[in-house]
């Protein structure tokens, strides 16, 4: 392979065919971005794993029922598991003196450990199998009739929800400021933290579920995340930490879809992949929090700090 | 025999010339020393420039405003976090090289009480420091620890969950895991707070037995109004030493002043601005 | 060195350990094999599958004891581990930790060209290692905290081991695939001796290492200022630990799955936390449910052919969890509801037997009959509540019910003395010693009167100097008649 076949030619012969997967890439991981600014924030961006986790028995069980990966039945059966997640979570760590981490792992493992039997039990369907689970499908998306601008539908319902997140988002944007920051100082202003906490995981929940197919149950919590961690090494501001952790989406996903073609490996885990090589780079090169300025800055060993700073100190 | 891993950091070593000459038996070198200590939290100065010198056989307290340094002085001692700059001596050598004579009680709240232990299990890792890695406590080291349990009023509670121990119980459990280690030099960070007053009143007693059997005992402590009756000697602290001396000659207004009040918010200013431009 | 104590137990505990791993390993290679996986033991009849399954002598089932082997050397490494994981919080870590091989099972696949359990535990150790430190760097160098690092790292590492097993896949033969599919939601079938060789020596090693440093891993674990502070090596048992961790989630990959590994260190590991309340004990207990929970997967892989083995051991030790989560001895939740119901009951009995007493006392019999209408009157209650309560008290030979009227039996006096005793000792307390006004004590004695305990009591008399009337007046009933 020559430089031009891995970066010029996937664009130069395929950009048409693999636009709807683009599309679909970007519109998954903004929305997931969007929301994990709040989880990092709160640090509870394993809660968004649990979840996204433990919602595959409720999308298990209604596709079972059902027969069908889309629709109602397996939005409402993976809410259910999801919000039913979260208070096993917070009974299993209130209610006992087992610590959170501990019910996060125990709560999710099983779920989920149901949610692959069932899987496997009724494997044999193409739609719902423990690849799906694993790496997502998103290169069916090519096969689907396009809807608009050249869009399936299942494309257009993503772009949907996570323009639905943003205008949530935008909408409270206040409220979920201060009872991320400060949840006494929202309680005392009349917003109930945990009214705040249950919406949120509501739209986790609902993000996870929309994703499932195109990226699976595994990889989400890399969507949900590694915008925001990004975001939040480049800036100190919440609404610039979002805009740039939808930059970060739109980045990875291209340079997902990037490498499903060139290396032929399915789009989510490619995602990620790129999605986690900007977080390297944010990581080592961020002017303000980065690595490279953290060792260039570092004090020689034994010496104490500079010289200069310890004297306008002393005075 | 002292088993005595190398594994405790004291930051840097590099005192070079002004080292003074070691002197293992400890006549008249100090229980504790400490030179231009510097200790930095994500590049702000915690502590900056720590001078001090501690005489054997005294009780400190080391008192100051939130946020002084008074835990980050005494973790930075014990070698817990890294000093950017400086070095500290216990009885005339770097902390690492004479772990054994220095016990270290730390906040109460750093521990999960709900700890699959028993009172008596705490309590022996106390002796852990001597046993080294592989020997276990035998009856000698139980005894040791009970008698350790039996100063602080707690031989009933040995065999209790310490889930099931009230703050002040777990205080007490906590100094006696300290006694049982039989050092000479004690860092405790905050042993008063949240306890009831009767155990307030036995760890005063019992600090000053300690004192009386030649023990030197620093104690980080958040209550001014107590501090004069409590302690031989009082370290003024607020991210430099203001004052360190006998508590009559350094519990004046102006010297409290000076720790507590306007004048040295300058100094955490300064911080600030250093953390920011580096 | 005075070597006062004697490293004997400790000893003994290791001999113990490589005794259970031999027979381990005998059970896995005595006489010839039939079937050397379970995989192959392919059967339609459920009913005949269990049979086979519980009948070992059976040629047939030579795989079985394979895998039987194999569950529990994982399982006791597992839950060996796992209890230091639950107990120092870091059960996300291990979870972060074992998602992260995978890249490196692929470059163990990528090594040798067939399966070689010791290139992949080399490799996957290695990148678990690898994941586990970059989460501590995250933390050290920028300000994103625990929770988000392990996220980044569980999935970062995992989606690159995806594409490297898609690529692997995209390559080579399907024999291949079949490995590669084990490892992610893990097949017990697939585990040769081989394996479970590399198992026993990682379980032997994990004992080993548990028996000889179990003081100062739970010094770190307790307090790790502390454990700094006297001069225990924290960063290099750390090391240790982490490294032994690293391990035992290796092994477990094939028959577990790296997506579900963790459940089985964590989720053993909880249910014995919840049972018990000493470390040693747990992690006694901790094995035994890992174990418990492996063989459990092997049966049920055992049942249905086709199916991933990991979710069924995960299931397994969900379930034992949520039997000691109802019902451990002293934590669980449907003990603790018994423990409240008894108590309210207990409350409810002396309240009535009290109010007897009371109606007695105030018109100056010793004993006798009291009317049930009075009774309810005296309570506040209704007649037939009241009577309900009677029957029970009855059942119990604490009252006896004539027409009418209920009279106290012998023990039911002694009862109803010690709690009127006790009420009044303690209204008698808080008004001499705690200052009280008398119109404030009594909802308080109320509530403590029954649960003082004899030696309280005591020692409340000793205090009051034995007396003899209530703030109120009335008189207190003395020790010997109660």
């Amino acid at each position: 392979m020559s430089a031009y076949d891995i970066f010029v030619e996937p664009w130069a012969s395929h950009a048409s065919s693999y636009w709807p997967v683009a599309a679909m890439a970007f519109f998954v991981t903004a929305a997931c971005g969007l929301v994990g600014n709040y989880l990092v924030l709160r640090r509870i961006s394993l809660v968004g794993d649990a979840i996204s986790h433990s919602v595959l028995p409720g999308i298990a069980i209604a596709f079972i029922l059902t027969g069908s990966r889309s629709g109602f039945p397996m939005f409402l059966g993976a809410l259910v598991a999801g919000v039913a997640t979260t208070v096993i979570i917070e009974t299993l760590h209130v209610r006992s003196r087992l610590k959170q981490d501990a019910a996060i792992g125990v709560t999710f493992s099983t779920l989920f450990a149901i949610g692959v039997i069932l899987v496997s039990v009724h494997g044999g369907h193409t739609d719902l199998d423990l690849d799906c689970v694993l790496f997502g499908k998103m290169d069916i998306i090519m096969d689907m009739p396009a809807v608009f601008a050249g869009l399936p539908a299942v494309v257009l319902t993503m772009a949907a929800v996570a323009l639905a997140v943003g205008l949530l988002i935008l909408l409270f944007y206040k409220e979920l400021l201060v009872s991320s920051f400060d949840p006494n100082l929202a309680a005392s202003i009349g917003i109930d933290p945990r009214i705040a906490h249950y919406l949120l995981m509501a739209v986790l929940s609902i993000v996870v579920v929309a994703a499932f197919t195109s990226v699976g149950a595994i990889l989400v919590i890399a969507m949900l995340i590694l915008p925001a961690a990004t975001a939040y090494l480049l800036t100190d501001r919440l609404w610039v930490m979002m805009v740039l952790s939808v930059a970060h989406s739109l980045l990875s996903a291209l340079g997902g879809v990037h490498l499903t073609v060139a290396l032929e490996v399915p789009t989510a885990p490619a995602a990620v992949v790129v999605g986690a090589t900007l977080f390297l780079l944010a990581w080592v090169a961020s002017p303000r929090h980065g690595l490279l300025r953290l060792w260039l800055r570092r004090p020689a060993p034994g010496g104490g700090e500079p010289a200069g700073e310890g004297d306008t100190a002393v005075a | 025999m002292r088993d005595s891993e190398p594994c405790v950091g004291t930051g840097e070593g590099g005192g070079g010339g002004d080292t003074p000459a070691l002197d293992p038996a400890g006549g008249g070198v100090p229980a504790l020393e400490v030179h231009d200590l510097t200790v930095s939290y994500l590049k702000r100065p915690v502590l900056y420039g720590v001078d001090l010198a501690v005489p054997p056989g005294k009780l400190v307290g080391i008192v100051g405003p939130n946020g002084a340094g008074k835990s980050t002085l005494v973790k930075s001692v014990m070698g817990l976090v890294p000093a950017s700059g400086g070095w500290v001596k216990v009885f005339g050598r770097p902390t690492r090289e004479n772990i054994a004579r220095v016990g270290y009680v730390p906040q109460r709240e750093s521990v999960d009480w709900d700890f699959p232990v028993n009172v008596m299990d705490v309590v022996l890792m106390g002796c852990y420091g001597r046993l080294g890695l592989v020997r276990r406590p035998g009856k000698a080291e139980r005894e040791r620890a009970m008698a350790a349990l039996g100063k602080v009023g707690m031989e009933a509670y040995s065999r209790r969950q310490i889930a099931n121990l009230s703050g002040g119980q777990q205080q007490r459990v906590f100094l006696a895991r300290a006694l049982a280690q039989e050092c000479d030099l004690y860092l405790m960070d905050e042993p008063f707070a949240g306890v009831d007053a009767a155990t307030e009143a036995a760890i005063v007693t019992l600090l000053g037995e300690m004192r009386d059997r030649g023990k030197t005992v620093l104690v980080v402590h958040h209550d001014l109004a107590t501090a004069r009756e409590y302690f031989d000697m009082l370290l003024l602290l607020n991210m430099r030493v203001v004052a360190f001396g006998d508590t009559q000659e350094v519990f004046t207004g102006e010297l409290l002043q000076k720790t507590y009040g306007g004048r040295l918010t300058l100094l955490s200013e300064m911080a600030d601005t250093i953390a920011r431009q580096s | 060195m005075d070597r006062s104590t004697d490293p004997a137990p400790g000893r003994r505990r290791i001999g113990s350990a490589v005794a259970a791993v031999a027979a381990g390993v005998f059970l896995a290679s005595a006489g010839e094999a039939h079937a050397e996986r379970i995989g192959e033991l392919v059967q339609t009849d459920p009913w005949e599958q269990v049979g086979r399954f519980f009948d070992l002598s059976d040629e047939n089932t030579r795989g079985l004891r394979v895998a039987f082997a194999g569950a529990l050397f994982f399982g006791a490494a597992c839950g060996l581990l796992g209890s230091f994981i639950v107990v120092r919080r870091m059960a996300l870590v291990g979870d972060a930790i074992s998602h992260a091989v995978l890249p490196g099972v692929a470059l163990g696949f990528l090594w040798g060209t067939d399966k070689d359990p010791v290139a992949i535990l080399v490799g996957a150790t290695a990148v678990g290692l690898l994941g586990a430190l970059v989460v501590d760097w995250i933390q050290r160098t920028t300000r994103i905290k625990q929770d988000a690092a392990l996220g980044i790292v569980l999935a970062s590492f995992f989606a690159v081991g995806l594409c490297m097993i898609r690529m692997i896949q995209n390559g080579e033969g399907a024999a291949n695939i079949s490995g590669l599919k084990t490892y992610l939601f893990g097949d017990i079938g697939s585990l040769d001796r081989a394996d479970v060789a590399t198992m026993a020596v990682v379980v032997v090693a994990t004992v080993s290492l548990v028996a000889l440093l179990y003081r100062p891993l739970l010094a770190i674990s307790f307090d790790r200022g502390f454990a700094a502070s006297i001069g225990l090596p924290v960063r290099v048992l750390d090391g240790l630990f982490q490294h032994f961790l690293a391990f035992a989630i290796v092994v477990s990959l094939q028959a577990v799955g790296v997506v579900l590994v963790s459940a089985l260190l964590i989720t053993p590991a909880a249910a014995a936390y919840l049972l018990c309340d000493r470390m040693h004990k747990m992690l006694w207990v901790a094995v035994l449910i890992g174990m418990l929970s492996a063989l459990l997967g092997v049966f049920f892989s055992f049942l249905g052919n086709n199916l991933p083995t990991g979710p069924f051991m995960v299931l397994g030790a969900s379930a034992v969890f949520l039997l000691a989560y109802l019902f451990a001895p002293r934590h669980g939740r449907f003990t603790k509801w018994l423990r409240r119901r008894a108590r309210r009951r207990k409350v409810r009995d002396e309240n009535a037997m009290k109010a007897i007493y009371r109606i007695l006392e105030r018109e100056g019999r010793p004993e006798g009959g009291v009317g049930i209408a009075a009774l309810a009157a005296e309570r506040g209650m209704p007649e037939a509540a009241v009577l309900g309560e009677l029957h029970g008290l009855g059942r119990r030979r604490h009252v006896e019910l004539g027409d009418g009227e209920v009279s106290l039996t012998a023990e039911g006096l002694r009862r109803a003395r010690k709690v009127v005793r006790n009420h009044r000792l303690w209204e008698l307390y808080l008004t001499n010693e705690a200052d009280y006004a008398p119109d404030h004590v009594h909802d308080d004695a109320e509530k403590i009167e029954h649960f003082l305990t004899e030696l309280e009591v005591a020692e409340l008399e000793r205090q009051l100097d034995f007396p003899q009337t209530d703030p109120h007046g009335q008189p207190i009933p003395g020790l010997k008649s109660v």
